[in-house]
């Protein structure tokens, strides 16, 4: 009963703190907010431009030339020796289809290739890399051992486009923890700051309560609960911002990126996880600002 | 039930407060605490609940020595002492009836029982018509009456009264002192601090004499009031 009766109390505490300061209270909410909204969009943007380099990934490929000498047993067993290197999905391009081809992709110019006296394409493997070995480091691994096998004359993948997609993907991940770091040093100052602010407001209750036989506890928690209210509904605020800018704005992404992986294939922006993520965050960051401003300015 | 041994209290860089204090006060006394203006009453009241802190000596509350007490423990030491402050400490901007149940807040009393708990005390001392009020707009004696409804509301083993009557008109001080009387009868240790040698001689209890933070006499109720009578 008494540990209700405590919580209760803790909470009217917390909540009268925040109506007796309402403008503090609601230029730091709303600083929170845009603080949160920010960091919640780049990472939904973070997470839509992932999305959509794993739907490009997924034509990374690497074509595998070998030796025109090789017949077609020792393909067939090199194909099942980088099966099992690599993990991935290998097909055999014997010349014929190579320069089949490459008849299809010329069209009217192809006819030329049907008077070559012999075929100048020598055979391939294409393999398919698994999703763990797409980061150019792991690629240019891959090339290397694919180019160390017997028969093996050249290899070739996408180096470049490879390297410039995942630098961009690099650059944003960068981007969004530094930007993650400043919200969460602007949340923590921010909710530290109006803390310092209502402990000084209520230093004569503080004195008074410690008067009468309160725990340094019992001074503290409604602090504590007061920033933790802070980020949480910093948070709410920039959720129901984010909501709003997924409707109006993503309706407009979807066609703008429907060429790339077809309508209805873009993740969206807000999923319930990060939605949740949000939230918690948000109240993580409130509470730790208020610990901040309690163990700072809370002389009890 | 409170004990001083050789105490010893001065702020850094003035003489001391009080100089070589040694009091004990038994379980269900009641006891005066009187001297001129700035003798150290306050100060020594502050000692008992840790308010302050003992430069030298012993002090023993309920058998704990105070003295060396950790932090934490204050808390606890506090909730069995109520205390009737000089300059009252009443909060502002909250109603009466809030101000009182302060005192229950802490302790984790439910709210319905604190409620029924603080309206008994108000009307005891006779402000259950102002429990909505806010103290500034009570008389001087209406707010004592609070503070004192405040330190009596969760039933203390201590009662220390720091001037309880010192912005009441005679009637009202003799009520008041009446319901002091009658808290300690029902057991609790009170000790009050007062210039007011009408008390004394009107309730004839123990008397313990300050002057320039010494104890200069400490004599019981019948004593003292005729070393009053006779000037
Ligand atoms: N925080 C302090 N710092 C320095 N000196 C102090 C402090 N508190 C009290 N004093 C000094 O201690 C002396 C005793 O003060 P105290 O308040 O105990 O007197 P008192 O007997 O209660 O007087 P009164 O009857 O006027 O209430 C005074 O001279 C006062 O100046
Ligand atoms: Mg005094």
């Amino acid at each position: 009963m008494s540990i209700l009766a405590k919580t209760a109390y803790f909470w009217r505490s917390a909540a009268s703190g925040l109506r007796h300061a309402p403008f503090v209270h609601f230029v730091a909410v709303t600083t929170i907010a845009i603080a949160l909204f920010s960091a919640g969009l780049a990472r939904g943007l973070g997470h839509l431009v992932d999305g959509l380099l794993g739907s490009l990934g997924g034509e990374v490929q690497v074509t595998v030339y070998l030796s025109p000498e090789l017949d077609e047993e020792s393909a067939v067993v090199l194909r099942q020796r980088m099966e099992a290197a690599t993990g991935g999905t290998v097909t055999v391009v014997p010349p014929e289809a190579a320069l089949e081809r490459l008849a299809t992709e010329l069209g009217d110019l192809g006819e030329a290739l049907a008077h070559l006296p012999e075929n100048p394409l020598p055979p391939s493997l294409e393999l398919e890399v698994p999703r763990e070995r797409r980061t150019p480091g792991a690629l240019k691994a891959l090339a290397e051992e694919l180019r160390a096998l017997p028969g093996v004359t050249g290899v070739d993948y996408g180096e470049e486009a490879v390297a410039r997609l995942s630098s961009i993907s690099r650059a944003l991940g960068y981007g969004g923890w530094v930007g993650f770091a400043v919200v969460m040093m602007a949340t923590v100052a921010i909710v530290a700051a109006t803390l310092q602010l209502a402990i000084y407001a209520r230093r004569e209750e503080i004195e008074i309560q410690k008067l009468v036989g309160a725990t340094d506890r019992f001074v503290k928690v409604p602090f504590l609960i007061e920033g933790f209210l802070q980020g949480l509904l910093g948070a709410v605020v920039a959720l129901v911002g984010l909501l709003a800018f997924e409707r109006l704005v993503g309706p407009g992404l979807s066609s703008l990126f429907a060429f790339l992986v077809g309508r209805g294939g873009l993740v969206p922006l807000l999923e319930p996880k990060q939605a949740l993520e949000l939230l918690v965050t948000g109240g993580a960051l409130g509470l730790g600002g208020s610990f901040i401003a309690v163990g700072r300015f809370l002389r009890v | 039930m409170i004990q001083m041994f050789h105490v010893y209290k001065a702020y850094p860089g003035d003489p001391p407060v009080l100089s070589d204090i040694n009091l004990h006060v038994e379980k269900g006394e009641f006891v005066f605490l009187t001297g001129p203006s700035g003798a150290g009453k306050t100060t020594l009241l502050k000692l008992v609940f840790c308010a302050e802190k003992a430069t030298k000596g012993q002090i023993l509350v309920g058998g704990r020595n105070v003295a060396r007490i950790r932090e934490s423990a204050v808390p606890y030491l506090r909730r069995n002492i109520g205390v009737v402050f000089q300059d009252f400490k009443l909060l502002p901007h909250r109603t009466v009836e809030d101000n009182v149940a302060f005192a229950l807040d802490v302790l984790g009393v439910p709210r319905a029982e604190a409620r029924e708990r603080v309206h008994r005390m108000l009307k005891l001392v006779g402000l259950q018509h102002k429990a909505g009020s806010l103290p500034l707009r009570l008389s001087g004696g209406e707010q004592q009456r609070v503070v004192i409804a405040r330190a009596l509301v969760n039933d203390p083993t201590i009662l220390l009264a720091d001037e309880p009557t010192g912005n009441l008109d005679p009637a009202l001080t003799v009520e008041i002192m009446d319901l002091l009387m009658d808290v300690n009868v029902r057991g609790t240790t009170v000790m009050v601090a007062t210039h007011d040698n009408t008390l004394l001689q009107r309730y004839q209890k123990r008397t313990v004499r300050l002057e320039r933070g010494m104890l200069v006499s400490d004599e019981d109720g019948v004593k003292a009031a005729r070393r009053l009578a006779l000037g």
